[in-house]
């Protein structure tokens, strides 16, 4: 099969100054399914385009099984996209569509209609073979695309947000559909998307872009729990990851105290290594679901207690998310409750924080500082 | 040095795509357009070589009475056809608007004139405005105004006017189909509201639904603006620029002095062409820019 | 009383649009009842109904008034002006939609403003290279005055439609391994086959009509298109107004079997010009 590889790749679109992908490096190994996840603008279509040689690479290289293809026209790099938009010829049928991009390669016309049943059959897309796309539903046009990019059986998959035309039912299905398509097929994939719960769940890896830069890279979980900065931290999770104001101390023994507001709370020994010599302004990460009320489920053992003041509830059902204001911060704290969890707006509570997987990080380079070894998964 | 050749600019094929029609563009437009001011500027008679003459078509020109005439008499018709042909396409716009049984049928008939050639409607209307047997003068004897029977093309004060009735007759029917689109394509509840708004049909004509289709109507009298600024055939068919130059166009004038004079000079038709050329953008642009000002000062 | 007088409304509504509809059509209908009927029988009374049809003046006029060479005139030179620009103009507009060059705003004004120059810019000097060139007088000469003629308008209407073909359809046939040509011509021009429609009416008719380029530009009795030959008979035979009506109706059928069965489409391709 095939792996990819971007080694400092850069674009600079030909009427701005400002590159659009700024030295971006990573690896796609064989039969990998990599989503690349940023928000909107960041340069996530431009990287697949790149790749796709749809956009000329203006720096860095390109290589497919090792092959230089900076230069290689998108038609001979084996490689097949789907795009947001589908873009399904409108003027042919599903079946030509689907035979449009075989008939350019030399291939039977026998074997042509024999991959084309093979993978309607697959995609549930036999009875619609024969008509036009305008008269396919959102569902089956994105099939459609798909199929017009599994029948080609190229190298490497490439996916612009093909999810983000459906509604949220059919993209929870679809989704689960082109994660059993890729563990069936086992083709190299690179998927765009701006939506993390795609990420989160589709992907072996995330590689997470913001400003036309690589931010992180590695398995979903891996990014999620480690951060290694605020943006990360502040752009996955819903909510997001607490990150909180605060002042780093060192004290007389050689820990270390952090102060939130008008409270303080000691840090666990094992950070000491990592904060020798620091102090002053710190950004404190903590999950929502890492804090907790008392008496409900906590599993780890560092732990730290603070008060707050409830400022709003939102039941969601499955659980409560509790907004929390925390005296001398600005910002608002958000935790993750189980459902049956009341509270009413102005009860200050003590809570308290795991400091197993509390993340700190640089008020001025927004890195992380904790680099915390212990977590686990 | 690997300068990569950028993808989404592909020269070669931009190239051949370009290069037939920039081809025609040049060799039938672009350079006779030069060539043509060019000669404005020179003798060209057949068989010499052409003769230099600085400004002194231009000279001749601005004292040819003839000329002057002619501008008169298309600058009359250009400005105001559009206006009748506006007029009356928005009243029958209007009532087929009005969900009258049979607009489908009413709208394709009214169309059928544009459809047809100049030369054509020409001679129809010659046959309807003859003073013996054309329609015009026996519906006229019929109802009893027989003193109003005339010699329409023959007399120099009617003929123009009888003209303009021609390009009126020939043009309404489309500019009440353009109109009529852009009225459908209005939000119905606009024209509804303002019929619970009671205020009587001449005032909701103009307050409400004029503003409305305004771009549109703007948009037409632009274009039948031109189409009058360039007429010609109609002319040439119907009275040759007389009697007596009354209906004389510019169209038609420079043709009479290219192609039916016996001078030979291609140079003076070219200054006309010419000065035409820059009144017809000069009055283009000017129209362009009142309705753009107006515009701003209404929104 | 108030539906009464509502209803009387509409009945004079009618009325009127009646009287219009007889104003806009009476002309050509008096034209194709005159086409049937002798110039003796139209003299004795021009409004008449045809006591028999005589329907042997079509093939006279055909036969031995040279319709039938003017006829194919207008044929050969309509169509192949109209093919040459319809494929001229496409790749143009598909050109000026598609690619981002240096200059192609500029070369798109110059040909999107030449929509509005009056044709005497342009025919002296044509006139004076057509001669030059051995085109004077010839089809050929004709034919290629009228893409020229007509490119401008074409090209505009079919960029603003190119323009609207979202650009993934386009990438996608690249990674499907098509050539910029064949792009071209599998996905653009299928894909905008409605406007191509438009443009090709538009040109059919107006350039079945023309008479300008034609009377300048033809002229071999032999060569004439049927514009330039109907005025030259008229001119010949003035008062033989029941040829005259039959070769005028030779002008208009083809005309009204086009719009009998595309009145739609022929009322938005004359039109597409008009709307913005
Ligand atoms: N053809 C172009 N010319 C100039 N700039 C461009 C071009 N295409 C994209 N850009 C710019 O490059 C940046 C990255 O665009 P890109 O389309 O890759 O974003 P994206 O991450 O895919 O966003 P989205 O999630 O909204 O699709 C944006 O700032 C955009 O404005
Ligand atoms: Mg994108």
């Amino acid at each position: 099969m095939a792996f990819v590889t971007l080694d400092g790749i850069t674009k600079v679109y030909e009427n701005s100054r400002e590159p659009a992908v700024k030295d971006i490096s990573f690896e796609v190994r064989d039969g990998e399914f990599m989503v690349l996840l940023g928000p909107s603008g960041c340069g996530k279509s431009t990287v697949l385009r790149m790749i796709a040689g749809l956009e000329t690479i203006s720096g860095g290289d390109l290589r497919i099984d090792g092959e230089r293809m900076n230069s290689v026209p998108a038609k001979d790099r084996d490689i097949a996209m789907v795009f947001q938009s589908y873009a399904l010829y409108p003027h042919m049928k599903v079946r030509d569509n689907l035979a449009f991009g075989l008939r350019r390669r030399g291939i039977s016309r026998s074997d042509i209609n024999r991959r084309i049943e093979q993978v309607a059959e697959s995609l549930g897309l036999t009875p619609y073979l024969d008509r036009k796309p305008h008269a396919l539903s959102g569902g089956q046009r994105q099939r459609v695309a798909v199929g017009r990019a599994i029948v080609r059986d190229p190298k490497v998959f490439l996916f612009d947000e093909p999810l983000s035309n459906l509604d949220a039912s059919l993209r929870v299905s679809t989704r689960n559909e082109l994660v059993n398509l890729h563990n069936r097929l086992g083709a190299t994939t690179i998927y765009v998307t701006h939506d993390q719960v795609e990420a989160m769940t589709m992907g072996t890896r995330i590689c997470i872009i913001n400003d036309g830069k690589l931010v992180q890279i590695g398995p979903p979980m891996e990014v999620y729990r480690k951060p290694v900065n605020t943006f990360v931290a502040g752009f996955l999770g819903s909510p997001p990851m607490n990150l909180i104001e605060a002042e780093l101390k060192s004290g007389a023994d050689g820990a270390f105290k952090l102060d939130i507001g008008t409270q303080c709370i000691e840090l666990p020994e094992a950070w000491i290594s990592y904060l020798q010599g620091k102090s002053g302004k710190i950004i404190f990460g903590i999950r929502p679901e890492d804090i907790f009320l008392s008496g409900q489920d906590m599993k780890r053992g560092a732990n730290a207690a603070v008060t707050m003041t409830v400022t709003a509830v939102e039941a969601l059902g499955a659980e409560t998310i509790i907004i929390f204001e925390l005296e001398g911060v600005d910002t608002k704290v958000f935790v993750k409750a189980d459902r049956y969890t009341r509270a009413n707006i102005g009860d200050t509570m003590p809570l308290s924080i795991d400091m197993g997987v509390a993340r700190l990080f640089d008020p001025v380079t927004t890195k992380v500082i904790s680099n915390n070894t212990q977590l686990s998964g | 040095m690997n300068k990569q050749k950028d993808l989404s600019q592909p020269l070669g094929a931009i190239v051949t795509f370009l290069v037939p029609a920039l081809t025609i563009y040049v060799a039938f437009t672009a350079y006779p357009v030069v060539r043509t001011i060019y000669n404005s500027f020179h003798e060209v008679l057949p068989g010499h070589p052409n003769e230099f003459l600085g400004l002194q078509n231009y000279v001749t020109l601005y004292n040819d009475k003839y000329f002057w005439g002619s501008v008169k008499n298309t600058l009359t018709w250009a400005l105001t056809a559009p206006f009748f042909e506006q007029f009356f396409a928005i009243l029958l716009a209007l009532a087929l608007y009005a969900r009258i049984p049979g607009a489908r049928f009413f709208r394709i008939v009214w169309f059928t004139p544009v459809l047809m050639s100049f030369v054509v409607v020409g001679i129809i209307w010659m046959w309807i405005f003859n003073y013996d047997w054309g329609a015009l003068n026996v519906i006229l004897r019929a109802i009893g105004l027989e003193n109003l029977a005339m010699s329409w093309l023959g007399d120099p004060s009617i003929a123009l006017p009888a003209l303009i009735l021609v390009t009126t007759w020939m043009w309404t029917g489309f500019n009440m189909v353009v109109l009529l689109a852009a009225l459908h394509s209005l939000p119905s509840e606009v024209l509804e509201a303002s019929e619970l708004d009671n205020c009587n049909w001449p005032k909701k004509l103009w307050f409400v639904i004029i503003p409305m289709i305004r771009p549109t109507i703007l948009n037409l009298i632009v274009l039948s603006f031109v189409g009058k600024m360039k007429i010609f055939d109609l002319v040439w068919i119907m009275t040759k620029g007389g009697p007596l130059w009354s209906t004389e166009t510019v169209s038609t004038y420079v043709y009479k002095r290219a192609f039916e004079w016996n001078s030979f000079d291609l140079g003076y038709p070219c200054s006309i062409a010419s000065v035409w050329f820059v009144i017809v953008l000069a009055g283009v642009l000017l129209l362009t820019f009142i309705f753009r000002q107006r515009d701003k000062l209404e929104y | 009383m108030a539906s009464f007088s509502r209803s009387w409304k509409h009945v004079l509504l009618i009325f009127v649009l009646t009287i219009y509809t007889a104003y806009t059509a009476g002309p050509l209908f008096w034209v194709a009842l005159m086409s049937l009927r002798t110039t003796t029988e139209i003299a004795h009374n021009p409004y008449a109904l045809p006591e028999t049809l005589h329907l042997w003046k079509f093939s006279e006029a055909w036969v031995n008034s040279n319709y039938s060479v003017y006829f194919a005139n207008s044929v050969k030179v309509v169509l192949s002006a109209v093919a040459i620009i319809t494929l001229v103009g496409g790749m143009a507009a598909h050109c000026f939609a598609r690619y981002r060059f240096p200059l192609r705003k500029v070369l798109y004004f110059t040909i999107f403003s030449t929509i509005i120059f009056p044709p005497q810019i342009t025919i002296i000097a044509l006139f004076q290279i057509l001669v030059e060139y051995g085109l004077y007088n010839s089809l050929v000469g004709l034919m290629l005055s009228y893409v020229a003629f007509q490119l401008p308008i074409t090209v505009y209407i079919l960029e603003s439609f190119f323009a609207r073909i979202p650009a993934d359809l386009y990438d996608a046939a690249r990674m499907d391994g098509y050539s910029e040509w064949q792009i071209f011509w599998k996905v653009s021009m299928p894909v905008a086959l409605p406007a191509l429609s438009t443009t090709i009416i538009l040109n059919t008719i107006l350039l079945w009509n023309e008479f300008l380029y034609a009377v300048v530009l033809i002229t071999d009795e032999s060569k004439r298109t049927l514009p330039l030959g109907i005025q030259k008979f008229m001119g010949d035979q003035l008062e033989d107004i029941g040829m005259i009506s039959t070769g005028l109706m030779i002008a208009i059928i083809p005309v009204v079997i086009i719009y009998v069965f595309f009145s739609e489409r022929l009322i938005q391709g004359m039109t597409a010009g008009a709307i913005k």
